[in-house]
């Protein structure tokens, strides 16, 4: 026992010693909470940049399990990419227990993507539980809206250039690139959509604002009478007859969300029930934000004809 | 502001011009002039464009910042370029913190004078747990039940009241008040300090140190608050070896994650030693020390497993006598993919003694004069439960229920005896924040035990546990 420990400890050592030797050499590494902000940062850092996400795209942000594993990411970082405004607060304890002080709060290697974002819908009323799982900072699914790439895009750069300097040039050449793209892809999305602008549907969770009114889509209900609560018989006995009254007839549903649900309320409304993409990678053919977007875009578009 | 940039750029050009009017006016310069003279005028027309578009942008940026004291409920323009959405603020600038950084004098109020009005620099949460227990009557009159003390009553078992939140850039702090029905005073409540620590967040290599009042991170369970345990009572070995508090301890704990692909963590603890069943000495002469190794594994994106070692040793609180705590513990979770929430979470903890004790001689005749020799003995006692819980349901209504067994078989730490439990329990949580358990517990004991004129416990266990405002999300 007495020669196990040290022998243990020493190889421990050697172990950790290789393993810092291995990360001075490699590129900056980027740990996102989402796969929109994963998708972004590889925009901005183009092939300077080693970027993981937190959450998984089917995966619901709100409500991450704090599983070590994430640790072990955040642990190596050299800079973290929050997404903000309350919905990955669980992020916190994962800094925590990472014990890495380059992403702690208040640290250089830390990004909030929401600084700067016209956050919709912040409480102007005294809010409480109530209301369920509310944000009071505003909701905060904002990177789903191609318009705010280019703010987002920005906080990430600023971000990068902080923890190495030397390449600012090349981030600001990658994200300007990315929003030329972005730009060419937004005329046509626009004219995507612009056929049904005005046009009314139901969400399950409430995380398209941002998207619908970019598009000139309105938010007519969602499934979820209170978030995080689910919804009550009469409450969906009001939805179902609020859609057919308004005529309304998409559903958007996410992959996290329940889809028998949303499917059956839209069966009883004679309305159809979609899969969107809620983030990046949450359904097959959305491997990065522009195809991401393009998928949602068409997905709608093609609900609403 | 646009004017005396227009008459900056109009005098420029004038004087610039000027000079050019005074040539000879020779015929086939005089049309080359006016060629030079329209191109300046384009130039100049040009110039005041960008600089009118720039003054513009910064009207714009100065009305933003002006109006961020007051939430904007500010539409983004519909169907508009990414383009022309509104620049973000510019980056604060970066705190690189340096082991001179450390040690450096700060001023604490700093942050305070620059706060704006009405905000809080810290979270606060509130946690509600009550608990019922029903029982026979032996059981209440031997204060033989899981809740020794207060069978047969509703009480508040813990009420929390957290304050926590960064320091500075470099440490966080959380205190925690608390109050409770004591077992010893039924009704009486009182109000005590649960924890208040610090922890240092920018050490180098890695680490990180916690000082303070804490909850010892010893094992699985005994780090948690009871509202935030997966079950309504404690198990038995833990209340056997650590006590009802578990252990609270007063010293400093340092952590550090292994640089390795996998996750492992080690931690260290140096405390006083309170605890008024195993380590009580109280004395940094003669501490606490605690261990702990945690390891994690990703079994496949739907299944993970937790293993952990901990290792007390301190001082016994009647005669300072050595005292050796080891655990081991393991917890599983199986989530399907899409699943907002564990399917099945199984967990274990084993807790192995050794302990040094004074065994005073005995008087076997009855001549008021002990017969035997007073000696030292050790005790090697141990204990485990295993437990688990189910949770059906995806989504939907069925979705808030959860099922779930523990079983315990624990010995005494000193004394002669044994005992075992087992129990399922029901549990419904209408939200995140709220959650009610009702559980039913048979407890078997040896004819040695304390309690042993109450060997066979049932108890029906009813919790009801609230949040209120901020709580930090649990670990896996």
């Amino acid at each position: 026992m007495r020669t196990l420990l040290p022998a243990l400890g020493a190889g421990l050592l050697a172990l950790g010693l290789l393993a810092g030797g291995a990360e001075a050499a490699e590129r900056i590494r980027v740990v996102a909470t989402t796969t929109d902000l994963k998708a972004l940062t590889e925009a901005v850092g183009g092939g300077l940049v080693e970027a993981d996400a937190l959450a998984r795209g089917n995966q619901n942000a709100h409500d991450l399990e704090v599983r070590p594993s994430l640790m072990v990411k955040v642990r190596r970082a050299d800079l973290l990419v929050i997404n903000g405004l309350e919905l990955d607060q669980w992020a916190e304890v994962v800094v925590r227990g990472a014990n890495n002080p380059k992403v702690t709060p208040g640290a250089p290697g830390r990004v909030d993507a929401s600084s700067g974002i016209p956050v919709l819908e912040v409480p102007r009323t005294r809010v409480d539980r109530s209301m369920g799982d509310v944000h009071p900072l505003g909701n905060p699914h904002y990177s789903g809206d191609p318009g705010m790439a280019p703010i987002i895009t920005t906080n990430i750069l600023e971000g990068l250039a902080r923890v190495a300097p030397q390449h600012r040039a090349d981030f600001e050449r990658n994200r300007t690139e990315f929003l030329a793209r972005l730009a060419q892809a937004m005329t046509r999305w626009s004219a995507d959509l612009t056929p049904f602008k005005g046009a009314k549907v139901i969400v399950d969770h409430n995380m398209w604002l941002y998207f619908l009114t970019r598009f000139g889509l309105v938010q007519a209900g969602s499934i979820e009478e209170r978030p995080g609560i689910p919804p009550t018989p009469g409450h969906l006995t009001r939805l179902i007859a609020s859609m057919k009254e308004e005529k309304v007839r998409v559903i958007l549903t996410v992959p996290w969300g329940d889809q028998k649900l949303a499917e059956r309320v839209a069966q009883e409304a004679g309305a159809k029930a979609v899969v969107v993409a809620s983030a990046v990678g949450a359904v097959k053919g959305t491997d990065s934000y522009l195809d991401t977007i393009d998928y949602n875009v068409k997905t709608v578009a093609q609900a609403l004809k | 502001m646009r004017s005396l940039v227009g008459i900056g750029l109009l005098s420029a050009g004038v004087l610039m011009s000027a000079p050019a009017a005074a040539q000879p006016a020779a015929a086939e310069n005089v049309e080359a002039l006016r060629q030079e003279l329209h191109q300046m005028r384009k130039q100049f027309e040009t110039m005041r464009e960008g600089y009118e578009k720039a003054i513009d942008r910064l009207g714009e940026r100065i009305q933003q910042l002006e109006s961020k004291p007051q939430p904007a409920v500010a539409a983004p323009s519909p169907a508009s370029s990414p383009e022309v959405a509104p620049a973000p603020a510019p980056a604060p600038p970066a705190i690189a913190v340096s082991p001179l950084d450390l040690i450096r004098p700060r001023q604490p109020f700093g942050l305070y004078s620059t706060r704006g009005p009405g905000q809080l620099l810290f979270d606060m949460g509130i946690a509600g747990d009550f608990v019922a227990n029903f029982t026979r009557r032996h059981v209440d009159k031997t204060d033989a039940g899981t809740f020794s003390g207060r069978e047969n009553r509703f009480f508040p078992r813990e009420v929390e009241l957290s304050l926590f939140g960064q320091i500075d850039p470099y440490a966080r702090g959380e205190v925690i008040i608390e109050t409770g029905e004591e077992p010893s005073e039924p009704g009486e409540l009182t109000i005590r300090l649960a924890e208040a620590h610090l922890t240092l967040l920018t050490l180098p290599f890695n680490a990180q140190l916690k000082m303070g009042q804490m909850r010892s991170r010893f094992g699985l369970l005994n780090q948690l608050h009871a509202h935030d345990r997966p079950f309504i009572d404690s198990p038995n070995v833990l209340t056997r070896f650590l006590g009802e508090e578990g252990l609270v301890e007063r010293g400093a704990e340092l952590s550090w994650v292994a640089p390795l692909p996998f996750f492992l963590e080690g931690l260290v603890g140096v405390f006083n030693g309170d605890n008024e069943d195993a380590f009580g000495h109280g004395k940094l002469t003669d501490p606490l020390v605690t261990g702990r190794l945690r390891t994690f594994f990703e079994l496949g994106d739907s299944s993970a497993i937790q293993l952990g070692a901990s290792v007390a040793h301190g001082s016994t609180p009647e005669r300072r006598r050595p005292n050796t705590l080891l655990g081991f513990d393991a917890k599983y979770k199986y989530r399907p993919e899409g699943w907002p929430h564990p399917l099945l979470t199984v967990l274990g903890e084993v807790i192995l003694q050794n302990r040094r004790i004074d065994v005073l001689g005995e008087d076997t005749d009855g001549d008021g004069v002990p017969d035997t020799p007073d000696e030292r003995r050790t005790r090697k006692r141990w204990g485990w439960y295993l437990g688990g819980e189910v949770r059906p349901f995806r989504t939907g209504q069925l979705a808030r229920w959860a099922a779930g067994f523990r079983y315990d078989w624990t010995e005494l730490p000193v004394e002669r005896g044994r005992e075992w439990a087992a129990g399922p329990y029901v549990a419904f949580m209408p939200s995140e924040f709220l959650r009610f358990r009702l559980g039913y517990k048979h407890t078997g004991r040896d004819r040695f035990t304390d309690e042993s004129s109450a060997r066979r416990v049932d108890e029906i266990l009813f919790q009801a546990t609230f949040i209120l405002g901020a709580h930090p999300a649990h670990p896996f």
